[in-house]
Order: C-alpha cells, then structure tokens, then sequence
C-alpha cells in the first residue's frame, strides 16, 4: 500500500489569541496539509528552534479550512487550519509567544481521524475540557455532509441528527461552544463548578440522555481526559453502541517510526489467537514473559488460577499516532 | 595546498560496503523505512538501518514509552519488532525499492539466536548487511550484557562472523568502561565495522506523583544531549581499531556530522533528530558537502580522522 502523504511545510501564523485563562487558539496558513486534513487527525508542531524543548508537539485540528477555488473572502480561505491548545507545560508555554506572521513548522495530517458509523441516524459527540477541541473538526464535517445528504453521501447517508454533550472544570475550560451554536448545534454542558449548565460530568449527561432517550440508532465519537473516555467506553458498552474515542499518547516521531505512543488494545488478529491457543497450552507463564517482559507476566502470574482457567484477553501495543489517535473504544485496554 | 574541488565525492566506503554518502537513519528510530517514505527521498540517504529485529516478534515495553529531558528524550520501547517472518514478508519488499542500502539491525537473546539471525538473513537478498546490536539498555534480551564485556563480545560476534558472510557492523554501548577494548574485541571477531553509540541510560521522575515518568523506570538516552560523549567515544574507538568506526549520538545538524567524521567516524548515523525534522539527513548531507568544497577537501575521507591534537594538550585527563 502506498502511504499517505504527509506534508512537512512552514506554515504562516495568521492569527494566534488568547481565548480563556490558559486556551489559545492559532491559525496557521497551510494549504497543503488543509487540502488533505480530516477530523481527529492531528498535526506535530515545531514550537522552538533550540533543542530545548526538543520534540515536536502534537495538536489536534479545532477547525479545517480546506483551500477554496472559487471565492477567497477570508484569509483562511487560503487553506487554513487551527488548533485549540492549553498551556500545560514547557512547549506549551513557549508556544503563547509566537507571534502572527512568524512562521512555524507542522508536519501532518498524521494519524488517522474520525469515521463515519455506517447506518446510525444519530452521531453523539461528547468531549471533555480542551478533548472538546477535535469534536469541533468533526461536527463540522457532519453537518457538512448532512446538508448534502439529498445527494446521498456515502458517509452519512442515514445521519439525522448530532448531539453535542461536552464539560470541563469550569465555563472557561470547554472551547467551541460558540462554534457548536453557530453550526446550529445546541450543547449541553456540564461543568464540575456548576458555572455553566448541569452540574456534574458530561458522563452524567449521556447516561442521562440514554437512559431516558433510548438512542438505539446513535454512534458516539469522544476526546477527553482519560477516566472520562473510560467511563464512556463502560457506558456505551452497556448500551451496545459503537465508539470513537480519540486518544492521546506520548509521541516522538508522530508518523510510526519510533514505536513510542504505544496503545494497549485487544488483539483481535489470528496472531493473536494462536498466541492465545499456545499460552493456554503452555501453561501461560513462562511464555507470557518472553513474550510480554517478565513485569507484566509477572502480575499475571499472580493471579495464575484464573489465567489456566480462561487467559487474560491478549493483547497488543499499537501505535497511538498510527493506528489512532481515534480508536474503537472497545479495543482498548483500559486500566 | 590542492586545487579546490567543486565537486567532492561523498562516497564512502565501509568496508566491502560502499554508500553513496555518510549519512545513515539510525536504528529504531526510522522505523522500517515505510514510515518516512511519504515525507522524504530515501534514495537520497546513504543507508537505513531498520529497527531491532528478533527471531520471534517482542510486544515491548508497557507505555509511557517517552519523556523528554534537557536536549534530549529518553525511551522505553522495548525492542517492540515484528520478527523475523513478518519482516521478511511484510517489511523487506518495500525496503528492496528504497534505492539506497539497507542495514538489519539485531539482537536476541542467546548467542545462538543471534547466529541464528545473521544465517537466515544472509540468505536473502535485498540486504546490504547487519548492524548487530549488542547495546540496548531497555531489555534483558536486547544484549546489554554482551556488550559490557570484551570477552562476551568477541564470542557472539566470532559465532555470527561464522554464520554469515554479510557486511556485519557491530553496535556498541556507551554503558562500559573502556570503549577502545571493546571495539578492538569486535574488530579481532571479524567485524567488518563498528557503530557507536546506542543510548545511555537514563531516568525521569515526575515530582507531582514522585514516580517515574516511563513504564520501564529507566529508558535510553538520545539527543544533543549525549553528543559531547558519542564524540568522545567514536575518537577513542577509532584510535585502537582498523576497521571502520560509524558514529552516532546527537546528530542534528552537519556540524555535527563534521565533528564525528573528524574525530574519526567514516559514516554517521541520525537517529532522534530524524524526529524532529524529517529533512535533517538530507540537510546534513548538504552541509557536508558545502563544507567539503568551501575547505577544499576532494572527498569525505580525507577528512575522517583528521583531528588536531597540539601535544602538550593532547593526553586525555
Ligand atoms: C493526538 C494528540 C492530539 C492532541 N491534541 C491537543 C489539542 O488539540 N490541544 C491541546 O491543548 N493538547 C493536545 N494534545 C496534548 C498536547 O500534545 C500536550 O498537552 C503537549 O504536548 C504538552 O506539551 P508541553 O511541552 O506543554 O508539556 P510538557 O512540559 O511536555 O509536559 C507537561 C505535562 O503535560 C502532560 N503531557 C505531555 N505530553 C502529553 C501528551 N502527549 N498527552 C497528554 N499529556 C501530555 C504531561 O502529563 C506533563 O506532566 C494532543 C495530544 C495528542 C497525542
Ligand atoms: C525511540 C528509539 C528507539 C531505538 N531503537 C533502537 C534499536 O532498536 N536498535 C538499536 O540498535 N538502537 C536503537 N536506538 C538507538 C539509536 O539507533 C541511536 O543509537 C541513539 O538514539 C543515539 O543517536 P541519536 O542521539 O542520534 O538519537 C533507538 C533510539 C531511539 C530514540
Ligand atoms: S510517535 Fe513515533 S511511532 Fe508514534
């Protein structure tokens, strides 16, 4: 198979702001990568010349501007992308001092986004804090795709409806609400300090919403911190609906070669039943640990009773900026 | 003085093994060639060297592989590899068209998979020789202690030397004592060259959770950070030995390249800085090839080794 191309490009920042205590917004003019970007893809970025910090970092697409041929109003109609971030660390830091005009590094689109769920009427977007922002991305190519639907798109033929639930700490930790009400979406929100909407989770309002709704025919796609997209996994396990959730991991190379954003997932392969047939055969723990490292064959052995009676689902790593960052929830191990 | 060349050669010569520049992607870190073809020429390299490859695939270590430190990054792969039949099936086809020499990098547990490897992958073409990987700090099974000792080294490279008759360029670490006696163990096994340096290890603690920050607790130093001490290596390993020495350890930029070559290295390898710009090969092979022009040298070898050590500074402390 031929890969995907990945563009490496200087992009122009066109607009960088600040749009809450510790969220910015930036804008970067390129063409290249925007032609080719799809929601839950991601971008690394270059955030400073010195070796300090040294690797890149990755952003999720806020929004996508494909270049337009026909009319070019706006300076994003250029071919354009933004990313949302929050200031967390070092790279992060240096990143509020970058200035509109300079130019930055950006290697992408990378990874692999969002899909659309095959026969669902109703897509359930539900995001959590900054994990709001590549919801922002999708919901837009929905409700694209859902204008055209006369025309019968193939990737959202039967889509109705999108439901936005998002939350975060406090009213000024969840971005993109103003973008959801423009696109004719009404979020409910959730936020921990009760600031803004339902007090609580934004857990609590899909449980909420399934439970009294029913939902049958949904499809849900999710980004945010790690025990929230457990939680969503657990409930929509309960619920038997299909999943999208947009994990983050620690990445180097963001484009498959270093092996370092590793996912724990089930592995579902032939491989990965053969391996399953021969660990039951053997006994399981002395191949687990050739296999696995001896740490991890090691807390399985403890629990060895239950191993030779049924193996522990197995497993494999892949690679978060390959395979993901958006994966079936319920190929994920959570732990 | 000689005439000024406008066109040096950056041909190389590694032994039986002739590259068309010194520029090689580094082990585990341009995964199997595949990864970057999107992005950049491979052709335009001067060899790759593929992930640690075992006999039997490795699921590696549990995750947070990564942390970055000052100039630097530590990893805790694991040595994660597909194994011998998938990269024979499923990496190698594509590595026969990338137009520029391909070097296996291994590892196993015993000195038998090691022979092992080295036999099977002999007998197929495609591949330009091995790079054994005698060095990585992450897994028991990924040589470590083969490395430490001349002894051990001159034992699995004797047994891989008999195995095959592949180019066979020997890894070292830098986590040992005398980096000369080591290199000089390789060389009496039959290595046709040696490589240096693999990572050093290192730790990263998180002071919030007081935990390490990677799931392996310690991982494998990379980086401009560990390029004073590559350097320091390859001059001291290239002093004692007659085959060719690669360097590695900290090549950003052909400055660098220049500094490795100089101390000694016939080739070097880019490992972390491929990370971080996908064009840094290829901007360091441009940079050469500036250098070697505007200083009137005719080729890259008449500037390996070429070190100035005024005596009266000269002795190492
Ligand atoms: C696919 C993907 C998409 C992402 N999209 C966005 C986005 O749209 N907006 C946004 O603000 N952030 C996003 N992130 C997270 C972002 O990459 C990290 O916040 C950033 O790299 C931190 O850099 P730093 O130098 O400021 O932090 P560092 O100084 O490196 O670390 C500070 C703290 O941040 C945390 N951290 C560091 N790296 C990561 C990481 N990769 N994932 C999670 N936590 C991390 C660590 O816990 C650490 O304690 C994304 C991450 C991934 C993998
Ligand atoms: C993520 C990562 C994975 C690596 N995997 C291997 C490996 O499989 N085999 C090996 O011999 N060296 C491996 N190395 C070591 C590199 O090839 C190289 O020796 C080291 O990174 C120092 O060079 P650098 O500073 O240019 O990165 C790895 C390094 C990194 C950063
Ligand atoms: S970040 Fe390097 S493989 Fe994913």
């Amino acid at each position: 198979m031929k890969p995907k191309p990945i563009k490496e490009v200087k992009a122009r920042i066109q607009q960088h702001r600040r749009v809450g205590v510790d969220y910015f917004r930036l804008r970067l003019l390129c063409p290249e990568i925007a032609r080719l970007a799809q929601p839950g893809q991601f971008v690394m970025l270059r955030v400073s010349d010195s070796s300090d910090p040294l690797l890149r970092r990755p952003f999720s697409f806020f929004r996508i501007f494909p270049p337009q041929t026909k009319k070019r109003k706006r300076p994003e109609d250029e071919g354009a992308l933004e990313i949302c971030y929050q200031v967390v660390g070092r790279g992060t830091s240096r990143m509020t001092q970058l200035r509109e005009g300079e130019r930055l590094d950006v290697l992408g689109p990378l990874g692999k986004g969002f899909w659309p769920e095959e026969g669902r009427s109703l897509a359930i977007l539900i995001g959590g804090g900054i994990g709001v922002a590549p919801l922002v991305a999708w919901a837009e190519q929905l409700r694209r795709e859902q204008g055209k639907k006369k025309r019968f798109s193939k990737t959202s033929g039967n889509l109705k409806e999108v439901l936005v639930l998002i939350g975060g700490k406090s009213r000024d930790k969840i971005p993109g609400i103003r973008e959801f009400m423009r696109m004719g979406l009404e979020p409910q929100i959730a936020t921990e300090d009760g600031s803004l909407g339902f007090q609580g989770l934004a857990t609590d309002l899909l449980e909420r919403e399934l439970v009294t709704q029913g939902h049958k025919s949904a499809a849900l796609y999710s980004c945010g911190p790690l025990p929230m997209l457990a939680r969503v996994a657990q409930i929509t396990d309960q619920f038997d609906l299909p999943c999208q959730v947009l994990l983050e991991s620690r990445m180097a190379c963001g484009v498959g070669a270093c092996l370092g954003c590793a996912v724990k997932v089930r592995d579902r392969t032939l491989r990965g039943a053969l391996e399953d047939e021969d660990a039951r055969a053997q006994g399981a723990a002395v191949h687990l640990e050739d296999r696995c490292g001896e740490e991890m064959a090691g807390s399985w052995r403890e629990g060895l009773a239950p191993i030779i009676a049924e193996p522990p689902a197995f497993f494999r790593y892949v690679r978060g900026c390959k395979e993901g960052p958006v994966f079936e929830a319920r190929d994920i191990l959570w732990e | 003085m000689s005439p000024k060349t406008d066109n040096p050669s950056l041909q190389v010569n590694l032994g039986s093994l002739k590259l068309k520049n010194p520029v090689i992607a580094a082990s585990g870190t341009f995964g199997y060639g595949e990864e970057y073809s999107g992005i950049i020429p491979l052709g335009s390299l001067g060899a790759i060297v593929t992930k640690g490859l075992s006999l039997e695939p490795r699921k590696g270590n549990p995750p947070p592989r990564l942390a970055e430190t000052p100039a630097g990054m530590l990893n805790a792969i694991g040595l994660e590899n597909v194994g011998l039949e998938i990269f024979l099936q499923e990496k190698l086809p594509f590595l026969r068209k990338a137009r520029c020499p391909v070097l296996v990098n291994i590892f196993g547990s015993t000195v038998e998979e090691y022979a092992e490897l080295a036999k099977r992958l002999s007998a197929v073409d495609g591949i330009a020789g091995l790079e054994v990987n005698i060095s990585c700090p992450n897994v028991k099974a990924g040589g470590a202690i083969f490395a430490a000792e001349p002894k051990t080294v001159y034992k699995v490279i004797s047994k891989i030397r008999r195995a095959t008759s592949s180019f066979v360029m020997v890894k070292l670490s830098p986590n040992v004592a005398d980096i000369g006696k080591i290199a000089l163990a390789a060389e009496e096994a039959g290595a046709d060259a040696v490589s240096l340096i693999n990572t050093l290890t290192g730790l990263a603690i998180d002071v919030q959770t007081r935990t390490p920050v990677l799931g392996n607790i310690t991982g494998g130093l990379s980086g401009p950070a560990i390029k004073p001490i590559g350097l320091r290596m390859v001059w001291q390993a290239a002093q004692v030995v007659r085959i060719p020495v690669v360097g590695i350890g900290g090549i950003v930029t052909a400055k660098d390249a220049l500094e490795y070559l100089i101390a000694g290295a016939t080739a070097i390898q880019v490992g972390t800085a491929h990370f971080i710009d996908p064009r840094a090969g290829l901007k360091i092979i441009d940079g050469i090839q500036r250098y070697l022009q505007a200083n009137n040298f005719p080729d890259v070898a008449s500037l390996v080794g070429s070190l100035k050590i005024k005596k009266d500074t000269g002795q190492p402390t």
